[in-house]
């Protein structure tokens, strides 16, 4: 019975191949669209001005020391755009993304993008260990106390904080990136005005 | 979402120890499956073919997930055998499988289409499981949504992708379950698993927010979906392989 409706179906396959080309077609990834969901719309000034981690708002303010001892200021990045990661070695999704922000680091650093991987509460050595390793180069801050993640209400990780030339979140992202969301973002706010 | 278990001063991948879960499973049921279909004979082949679709089926997720990470993959090539459970692709794990499988039955003069017969009732068993893992580390997330059963995860509500993975698998075990009760020719639940496969992946992956993707947007497991689907119902539609029907001789 179930052989013969198929070849009874002489049609159905012309049929099933144009319903599947077109469907593959309609629901297609659109490069912008899994940003929207995340991304500040109609944003004023009063948001702006509030400092929150939520999108619309202005990022609150810290200051970390890297691996290297040097300290780093949030607000000492304006200008530029900054990708404030959230993560720790011992979580999987947090490896696994790590590759995709290096290359994006890599490829768009020189125009302005900054990005700030703020590990929770582990020892210097593990995350210098953990850089060397994965050939990061950008910076890794400590939060040793994970006072900075809990400003960040970054209770899963990795948690991704987009902000723009002003400082303003503009998108956050919680769980891995996969890496055209992470280059759809970038490119967004580098070609705004600073 | 519960990414990780924490054993002891162990943090274990909730995904990987539901994959393993499935896996093992899945070696099981295949082996009960084949005995009841063909006896002591089949379930041996199944046993002695469970290792190599296995390795393919490995070799080819990883492959497909690295094909499409080509960039970061090239960077670090290690990625390609790196100990990662979420970098695999069940696209080409069904894939390599499939091609490893039929290659050492084949070598081995194994009953195939039998063999393959068995796995297409027991892949949909094993696909539940690793569905429910996603679905607990958070892999395989859908778009953004407000229908009534959406599921909260980073923060928004989105499409449970993983759930409809679970029940699109378990509606074909069923399908294909009921089928196997008939009498039918041989590689006809094979060629139903793949294109009721090909329907899920054609749907689900429609609101899928991960999808791996070709240039343009379009989402690679869609492709393989409809050239399952299209390859199924070629199948079907053989002449040699419509049983033949009494044929009723009425005297005038």
């Amino acid at each position: 019975m179930v052989e013969r409706f198929f070849y009874r179906s002489h049609t159905l396959i012309v049929i099933m191949v144009l319903i599947g080309i077109v469907w593959i077609a309609l629901t297609r990834v659109q490069p912008q669209a899994m940003l929207q969901e995340t991304r500040a719309g109609g944003l004023t000034a009063s948001q702006a001005a509030a400092p929150a981690p939520s999108v619309g708002h202005q990022a609150p303010d810290f200051m970390l020391p890297a691996l290297d001892s040097q300290a780093v200021s949030l607000g000492s990045l304006r200008g530029q755009v900054v990708l404030v990661n959230f993560w720790a070695t011992w979580c999987p999704p947090c490896r696994a993304e790590m590759p995709a922000i290096e290359s994006v680091y890599e490829h768009y650093r020189d125009r302005g993008l900054v990005v700030l991987a703020v590990n929770l509460k582990e020892d210097p050595q593990s995350v210098g260990a953990f850089m060397t390793q994965y050939r990061l180069t950008f910076p890794a801050l400590l939060d040793s106390d994970g006072q900075v993640s809990s400003l960040y209400l970054a209770r899963v990780l990795p948690s991704s904080f987009f902000l723009d030339r002003r400082g303003v979140v503009r998108a956050v992202y919680y769980g891995p990136m996969p890496r055209s969301v992470i280059v759809g973002m970038i490119e967004q706010l580098l070609g705004e005005e600073p | 979402m519960y990414p990780l278990i924490q054993v002891g001063p162990f943090n274990l991948s909730t995904g990987g120890l539901l994959l393993l879960l499935a896996v093992l499973s899945g070696s099981w049921y295949l082996g009960r499956v084949a005995a009841q279909r063909g006896g002591t004979t089949l379930a041996t082949q199944a046993e002695r073919c469970f290792l190599p679709a296995l390795i393919g089926a490995v070799i080819g997720g990883r492959v497909w997930y690295g094909l499409f990470n080509l960039d970061l993959y090239l960077q670090s090539p290690g990625l390609f055998v790196a100990l990662r459970v979420s970098d695999f692709a069940w696209p080409g794990a069904l894939l390599g499988g499939l091609l490893l499988g039929f290659a050492w039955s084949h070598g081995h003069r194994f009953e195939r289409m039998a063999l393959a017969d068995s796995a297409a009732l027991a892949l949909p068993f094993v696909q539940v499981i690793a569905s429910i893992g996603l679905l607990m580390s958070g892999e395989a997330f859908g778009l953004s949504t407000s229908l009534p059963w959406a599921l909260p995860l980073f923060g928004t509500l989105r499409h449970p992708t993983q759930a409809y993975y679970a029940i699109a698998a378990l509606l074909t075990g069923m399908v294909v379950a009921w089928i196997a009760r008939k009498h039918v020719a041989p590689g006809t639940l094979t060629a139903v698993y793949l294109g009721l496969q090909g329907i899920a992946w054609l749907l689900i992956e429609a609101v899928r927010a991960d999808s791996l993707v070709f240039p343009g947007g379009i989402r690679a497991a869609q492709v393989l979906g409809l050239v399952l689907l299209i390859a199924a119902l070629m199948w079907m539609r053989q002449p040699q392989r419509i049983p033949h029907e009494p044929k009723i001789l009425i005297q005038h």
